[in-house]
């Protein structure tokens, strides 16, 4: 419903490019764990150790539709890398199912073909910080982006953090609520007690207490996982007993097309404003046909493209930069940059 | 072989008898199920408020339980006849994925696609009673296998066809409307393919030769045999169904949220069972009614949404849950005990 026929072809092209640009990244690689560098020569990385600079990026697989984007702005700041000698290894995990261990054999594989920096998200910091720890005592710089925050970076003793701050991201999206008029914001959380959505919902209050409003937290039980009926009814029932909400903000993009069926159900389109963490084609088109508010990017592009160029700075000229952490967002999308953010899409960048 | 036990007489199916009296209506299996309706009913009446009460709010439990009662039907029947099916869950998904991926990914006609997903549902039922009957494996163990496998397979599958978990799915008007579209903005038309399998399936439990057949499997399975039920047809015929229950959710909840992911549906796994034992029926089968299923996933929506319209933190609706549906099978229980011991006495000095 929420797409429009005229934007289809063009998504679906879309989509095919940046499948191609992931084949053509992932094609000098066929089984190994460890992807080639992006000039394709994987050996030359752990040679170029002695005399370039080796930076190796540990990351998620490829083929997730947020880590392709990382990657890409991984493989756009290692062209500058290659320009001067050096080279980028980007690691990712075959699966996810034993994700802490995994990363962590990644971190010291990285060690042993002579990175010289590393790059690396603190996704499991019980599995992975002992591995993380052995980077810094050999002495090799070490950037934590993606996950962990600068708590991270400072307790493994890395450079810098390159991310996002789920509690930053919810404030300014409670902010951007409040600055639309928005007074009373209900967080519909899916995944109530997990530390990163909870820290979206409490960033969602500060930013909505700050411009004059209140939020509270609609916590859905597990009964209701991955039933988007289930989801839509429970905040439909949310408005119709509390008329005075006039925001609604979720901690996903599924949860917000559930979302948006349930305002429409509750007849309160035109007075309950939608905004969700997260961003994909729906809320897109959503954003663009004024059925949504706004979305919150946390640009992984960015994180890929700066952490890069970091590690380059730092490792070449002895650059550092004074921002800790480096936050890569949040960016509010709503209808004022929407087209930009669709070409981004559309480019494989967000 | 040595079949050498007396066989015992299947037991006898539930029929409506005219002229009910008190004791008769206490000996019926789904009374207790009642009870637990009107008991919930009542309670979030009081606590729900106006809003519960009104178009909205019957709509918040009606459509809950019309998606969850396609499922539980049918997996009703099977624990009737002394199976469980835990693939539900991932058979939902595969066929909304399926239905996304066929239409929406690769632009072929909905129908197309809906066929498709069908059909995924029908020949993984037919896998599960094939396996089932043939090998002597529990059904548990069958049907959880068929649970994580099939769930792998559609995660791989989406990945590398799409290379993302999620798709969106344009159906257009004519599917919507016959599949997913809300009845006055509020009720979906789900509830009437609920309405459609409550007297079908009905009929055939309760009225025709066929339903004696599912409580003499599930009440005795070697008797049932020696009266020359076929009892390896009844049971593959009952894993098909819930399966294809399963499928049509899937295709109904992709087409009403223009999407699908693939972690959807896991909860009707555990949430059909739990409609089934509220309504009564044994776990160790031979006794139920679909009226009794009904009422058990009206039961158990009430509770999942009600809790909504109370304003109280929804974090507790888990408790509520839980502590129901002990209640629902201590009661189910007391009845069960009237059903079977204390009618036959009657008769015999009558």
């Amino acid at each position: 419903m929420s797409l429009k026929p005229a934007l289809r072809p063009r998504w679906a092209l879309a989509t095919v490019a940046v499948l191609l640009l992931t084949t053509a990244c992932n094609s000098g690689k066929p089984s190994a764990d460890s992807s080639s560098s992006s000039d394709g020569t994987p050996a030359a990385a752990a040679n170029a150790a002695s005399g370039g600079t080796a930076i190796f990026v540990i990351g998620g697989k490829s083929d997730d539709p947020f880590w392709s984007k990382v990657k890409r702005g991984v493989d756009d700041a290692a062209k500058v890398v290659q320009a001067q000698g050096g080279s980028v290894t980007f690691l990712g995990p075959q699966t996810y199912d034993n994700l802490g261990p995994d990363a962590a054999k990644l971190v010291d594989s990285a060690v042993s073909q002579g990175a010289a920096a590393v790059i690396g998200p603190d996704w499991v910091p019980e599995a992975e910080d002992a591995a993380f720890k052995r980077v810094v005592q050999k002495g090799i710089p070490l950037f934590i982006y993606n996950a962990g925050g600068i708590e991270a970076a400072n307790k493994l003793g890395a450079l810098n953090y390159i991310g996002s701050d789920e509690y930053t991201a919810g404030k300014a999206g409670g902010e951007f609520f409040g600055k639309q008029g928005a007074k009373n914001v209900l967080c519909v959380n899916t995944v109530p007690g997990a530390s990163n959505t909870e820290a979206r919902c409490r960033g969602i209050a500060d930013g909505v207490k700050a411009t004059g409003g209140t939020s509270k937290q609609l916590p859905m039980p597990s009964s209701n996982f991955g039933n988007p009926t289930a989801v839509a009814q429970g905040i439909k029932a949310s408005l119709l007993k509390d008329d005075t909400i006039d925001g609604v903000v979720t901690i996903s993009t599924q949860d917000a097309d559930s979302a948006a069926s349930g305002i429409q159900q509750a007849s309160a389109g035109d007075k309950v404003k939608l905004g969700t963490f997260d961003l994909d084609e729906s809320q897109l088109n959503r954003i663009k046909d004024g059925k949504q508010l706004f979305a919150i990017d946390q640009q992984p592009y960015m994180q890929g493209y700066l952490s890069v160029s970091m590690a380059q700075g730092y490792l070449k000229y002895g650059l550092e930069l004074p921002q800790k952490p480096l936050l890569t967002g949040p960016a509010v999308i709503s209808k004022d940059n929407i087209d930009s953010a669709i070409a981004g899409a559309k480019a494989g960048v967000r | 072989m040595t079949t050498t036990h007396v066989a015992a007489p299947p037991k006898p199916r539930v029929a409506a008898p005219s002229g009910m009296s008190i004791g008769d209506l206490a000996r019926r299996p789904e009374t207790g199920a009642l009870i637990g309706t009107i008991s919930v009913f009542v309670f979030f009446a009081i606590f729900g408020g106006g809003q519960f009460l009104s178009a909205g709010g019957a709509a918040s439990w009606l459509n809950v339980a019309a998606e969850l009662g396609i499922i539980a039907i049918p997996v009703g029947l099977l624990m009737i006849a002394g199976e469980l099916d835990l693939s539900v869950g991932s058979v939902l998904a595969s066929s909304s994925m399926t239905v996304a991926i066929v239409s929406g990914y690769w632009g072929a006609p909905v129908i197309v696609g809906i066929v498709a997903a069908l059909l995924l549902g029908l020949v993984v039922g037919f896998l599960n009673g094939l396996l089932v009957t043939r090998t002597g494996v529990p059904s548990f163990i069958v049907t959880l296998a068929t649970l994580f496998g099939l769930s792998g397979l559609t995660l791989g599958l989406s990945r590398v066809i799409t290379g993302t978990t999620s798709v969106a799915l344009d159906p257009g008007p004519q599917a919507k409307q016959l599949l997913g579209t809300l009845v006055a903005g509020k009720f979906e038309v789900a509830i009437f393919w609920w309405i459609a399998a409550i007297v079908v399936i009905g009929w055939l439990l309760h009225f025709s030769p066929w339903g004696n057949w599912v409580f003499a499997v599930g009440g005795d399975k070697e008797s049932a045999r020696t009266t020359g039920i076929p009892v390896q047809g009844v049971k593959i015929a009952l894993f098909t169904a819930s399966a294809f229950g399963a499928a049509v959710v899937g295709v109904i909840q992709s087409i009403l949220y223009n999407s699908a992911q693939v972690a959807n549906g896991q909860s009707f796994v555990f949430n059909s069972i739990i409609a089934v034992v509220i309504g009564g029926v044994l776990l160790t089968g031979g006794y139920g009614s679909v009226v009794g299923v009904v009422l058990g996933t009206l039961t158990f929506s009430i509770v999942s949404q009600g809790i909504y319209y109370t304003g109280w933190n929804s974090d507790w609706a888990a408790l509520i849950l839980g502590v129901l549906i002990l209640a629902a099978v201590l009661m189910n229980n007391t009845f069960r005990r009237m059903a079977l011991s204390y009618a036959p006495r009657m008769k015999k000095k009558g």
